[in-house]
């Protein structure tokens, strides 16, 4: 009927360290690869979420509690849990792809771009579910 | 009365549709592959017996959702609907693929609207 799992869908991560945890389907793999023959995403997600923010904050606390630490990962379909919502984030396809699991330096150069563009679009105020924590 | 004989007669219609679907059709049984075929976009109707888990069977029926794939929800559980499949094991949930001969993708949902 339709393909679901495309790039910019909003996917729950259902387990290993960042269970829990939202993230957006950056790049999928329906079929597979030759070391990965199953329908696999390279998925870009929220560590740790952002803190509540009041009016009564201060501008340095606000900064404070706005940050965003971000993760990036290949994870098996069977592992995540799809959702209706969907973001559109355009990540840069040369820093954020599957070769940066290779070398730690490229890794986190792509985990920070993947948490620039988060935090950047956290204060516009849009995809506010995304940025919430899911409570379970 | 009249509500009670309708629902045996599309029981026995859905028992006769399937087992064409089983015969002449591509069919996955069981919940990690049904889980899988709308994910590929490939399931045509999902079956989900009526004693599977309300947890499960919300999870099918968003992945269903997601997909836009219609939802039939058994009348029977999930012994019965694995006895309709021609299969001697239970059988909770079903996706068909491919319904070769059979029309029971046309007839489905149109006695799913009432339901829902």
């Amino acid at each position: 009927m339709g393909k679901f799992m495309k790039s910019g869908k909003v996917v729950l991560v259902l387990g290993g360290r960042f269970a829990g945890r939202k993230a957006i389907i950056v790049k999928n793999y329906d079929d597979g690869t030759q070391d990965k023959p199953y329908g696999h995403a390279l998925v870009a997600g929220i560590d740790r979420y952002p803190r509540k923010v009041t009016r009564s904050m201060g501008k340095k606390k606000l900064k404070q509690r706005s940050k965003v630490k971000s993760f990036v990962k290949v994870l098996n379909f069977n592992h995540l849990m799809p959702t209706r919502y969907s973001v559109d984030i355009n990540f840069e396809k040369t820093v954020v792809n599957k070769d940066i699991f290779r070398d730690p330096a490229l890794k986190s150069k792509a985990r920070r771009e993947v948490k620039a563009k988060f935090e950047e679009r956290y204060k516009t105020g849009k995809n506010k579910w995304f940025f919430q924590k899911l409570r379970f | 009365m009249v509500a009670e004989k309708k629902a045996k007669k599309t029981a026995d219609n859905i028992n006769a549709r399937l087992a064409l679907v089983m015969k002449s059709g591509k069919y996955v049984l069981g919940y990690r592959q049904t889980l899988k075929t709308p994910r590929a976009g490939k399931a045509k109707l999902v079956i989900i017996a009526n004693n599977t888990p309300p947890l499960r069977k919300s999870e099918i029926e968003y992945y269903a959702m997601l997909a836009k794939t219609g939802v039939h929800h058994y009348t029977d559980n999930n012994i019965e609907l694995g006895t309709a499949c021609g299969k001697y094991f239970r059988c909770c949930t079903l996706s068909i693929t491919d319904p070769g001969d059979s029309d029971i993708i046309r007839s489905m949902p149109q006695e799913q609207q009432p339901a829902a």
